[in-house]
């Protein structure tokens, strides 16, 4: 069931990301309707995937990742009529969901050891990451856009890329809800390590504290030192991929599927 | 019964002429009710900057040569406006009206501005029209809406002014509120700036060498007249700058706006330079969060959406002809009932004349004889006319009726007393 409810996600996001992708291959834009309904529908039979999972390992972090990021991808055309999100977050999770398949998705194996607080911990936490992940792809599309105004390239990112100042105010959104998010999750990870007494390694605890400092000076350059645009952009790539890097660092140290870190 | 278009417009004339046959809204009715005096049932009468053109339900031989003079007179000089335009019939004329109201005969193409100046043009002449040019122009309003939801026919920016819009919308969140500083009086800034009003981008300063002609284009567009002078510690405040002076060198220099633009911080402007030569100098585009276009960069934008619009027009064409034949179909079936019911009258006239005859030279029959005789006459009648009339009502069924009407009226001589 855990791994047909995800196969037909994978199907769905497939889809998705194929309609987010037509109208850069020259194809006439698909239905509004359409782009929302079939990965919304694809998010049903994730839900139900993830449902099931046992939260150990780097296969269902990987899936529960990719939900949200298809979750925040709805949002934003829904929000922010941001559809060329999609246009990032549809291959991500397309990848993200297949990479948990081929790992191994092992329903209820080692279910012992996980309270609902050491759950809540994770949801928490992988949800700021995919807020992080939409800021860095906001930020990205920005820049991308910058690009084509200032060489005035008149092209399809220029049609189809949602204007400057609305990408910019989707990245602020995002690095705003992403750090409450994440520091609430880093607080759970603690609470979960000091006072329910489960052991954590040491890279958990650097990476997340890492990834909350991260965001931590991301929004505050935003708020304190009133940076937009351009250098707020940069700014948030920069934290992404420090993040992003630091993990595969860390990973490299002590290779291995069965854990997350 | 029949339709017809008679009229010019930009591909038939050039603007010379087509500005001296446009008609203000209080001239419509006159030149309409002097062509349906010289002969026809209805008329509506669509007048913009590039179209003149007369619609008319069942146009007499006379009708067609009243729209020319009518023209000619505008025309002046002695020349005969006839040679600027075109005549169209039945369902060449509905499929005419059909393309103009959904942008295809458009100077621009898929242009959205002529579905209003369609619907304003069957308004004024409401009382003129008549029953058939009022469902054509419902009708045709339909086809305008069906080709723009359903075709790419008007995406994008096809037009230099709306290219502006366009190539602002993608810097700000969005237009509506947004303050707009215009340099220059001239007719380009005016048309820009109201296609921005349009979007609900706020002028709030239009700047000109002279002060009077800065006045009063502000007083049209309700902004604050500045000298060129004063406009440059505004380039601070404003979000769009549209440029459009008459001046032979450039006239928003690095060295007049780098320090208002500074003052701005990271909040994005938008310069619009549509003037010929160019107002403002390159450098200022250099700046960080200074979006600068001019003519050429917006005309870029207008071509490739127009390149766009192009690949939808076979869509478009499909909807048209989809909706000829439903008006066609409608149409054929309206003028059935009336030549039938003259025709059987006719052939019935026919019929009484000659049983009347032949019973004078039947004097001697006994007055149930003369009954029998009668109802043979009726009986014969009605078989003659029963094929006729179903295959008349078939092909009006299917949009063909009008073939057979027009073939019936010659045969049988009914086209006479229908153009009396």
């Amino acid at each position: 069931m855990v791994l047909l409810a995800h196969l037909l996600a994978l199907g769905l996001y497939g889809l998705a990301t194929a309609l987010a992708l037509a109208p850069y291959a020259g194809l006439r834009p698909p239905p509004r309707g359409l782009t929302l309904a079939v990965p919304l529908v694809g998010i049903v039979c994730h839900v139900v995937g993830v449902a099931q999972l046992t939260l150990i390992g780097v296969a269902p972090a990987l899936s529960m990742l990719a939900l949200f990021l298809m979750l925040l991808q709805v949002v934003s055309e829904r929000v922010f009529r941001a559809g060329a999100v999609g246009v990032f977050t549809g291959p991500l999770a397309t990848g993200l969901v297949s990479l948990a398949v081929l790992i191994g998705l092992a329903p209820g194996a080692a279910a012992a050891g996980r309270s609902a607080w050491s759950v809540l911990h994770i949801t928490v936490s992988i949800l700021g990451l995919a807020m992080l992940a939409l800021a860095f792809i906001a930020a990205a599309l920005y820049l991308l856009q910058f690009r084509e105004l200032k060489a005035k390239r008149f092209g399809q990112v220029f049609r189809l890329f949602p204007p400057l100042e609305r990408l910019d105010r989707l990245n602020h959104v995002a690095l705003m809800i992403a750090f409450p998010t994440v520091t609430l999750g880093v607080l759970l990870g603690y609470g979960v390590r000091y006072a329910g007494g489960v052991p954590v390694d040491a890279a958990q605890v650097v990476w997340g504290t890492l990834t909350w400092m991260v965001l931590g000076w991301a929004v505050s350059v935003r708020v304190v030192r009133h940076w937009a645009g351009r250098r707020a952009a940069f700014a948030s790539i920069a934290g992404f991929a420090a993040v992003l890097l630091v993990y595969l660092a860390l990973k490299l140290a002590e290779p291995g599927t069965q854990r997350f870190l | 019964m029949s339709l017809a278009v008679v009229g010019v417009n930009h591909r038939t004339a050039p603007l010379e002429v087509r500005e001296r046959f446009a008609h203000a809204a209080r001239e419509v009715p006159a030149s309409l009710e002097r062509v349906l005096a010289a002969g026809a049932g209805g008329g509506v009468l669509l007048s913009t900057c590039n179209r003149t053109e007369f619609y008319l339900a069942e146009p007499g031989e006379e009708a067609p040569d009243a729209v020319w003079a009518i023209l000619s007179e505008r025309l002046g000089d002695g020349r005969s406006a006839s040679a600027y335009g075109y005549f169209r019939r039945d369902r060449d004329a509905v499929r005419h009206l059909y393309r103009v109201s959904a942008g295809l005969e458009s100077m621009i193409l898929g242009e959205s501005q002529i579905q209003g100046q369609v619907r304003e043009a069957w308004e004024m002449s409401k009382s003129l029209a008549g029953p058939v040019l009022h469902r054509l122009f419902q009708s045709a309003l339909l086809v305008g809406a069906r080709v723009r939801s359903e075709t790419g026919l008007a995406m994008g920016a096809a037009s230099a002014a709306s290219a502006a819009v366009a190539v602002a919308g993608k810097i700000f969140h969005q237009l509506a509120g947004r303050s707009a500083l215009v340099l220059g009086a001239g007719d380009m800034a005016e048309l820009a700036a109201t296609c921005l009003a349009s979007e609900g981008v706020r002028v709030t300063m239009v700047a000109n060498r002279t002060y009077e002609r800065a006045q009063a284009v502000a007083e049209e567009l309700g902004a604050r007249a500045l000298t060129l002078d004063q406009a440059w510690e505004h380039f601070a405040t404003a979000d769009i700058v549209l440029s459009s002076t008459a001046a032979p060198h450039a006239v928003v220099t690095w060295e007049r706006v780098a320090a208002a633009i500074e003052r701005r911080g990271r909040r994005p402007l938008c310069i619009l330079d549509v003037a010929v030569p160019r107002d403002v100098e390159p450098a200022v585009g250099r700046l960080e969060n200074v979006f600068l276009y001019d003519i050429d960069d917006l005309q870029t934008v207008a071509a490739q959406a127009t390149a766009e619009r192009r690949k939808e027009i076979p869509a478009a064409e499909h909807i048209v002809t989809e909706e000829v034949d439903r008006f066609w179909t409608w149409y054929g079936g309206l003028a059935v009932v009336p030549v039938l019911k003259e025709f059987r009258g006719r052939l019935d006239q026919v019929r009484a004349q000659e049983l009347e005859r032949a019973l004078k030279r039947l004097a001697h029959l006994a007055p149930e004889d003369r009954a029998q005789i009668e109802q043979f006459s009726h009986a014969l009648l009605n078989k003659f006319l029963h094929q006729p009339t179903i295959a008349l009502k078939q092909a009006a069924h299917v949009g063909r009726g009008y073939g057979l009407l027009e073939a019936l009226k010659r045969l049988f001589g009914l086209e006479q007393r229908d153009g009396e």
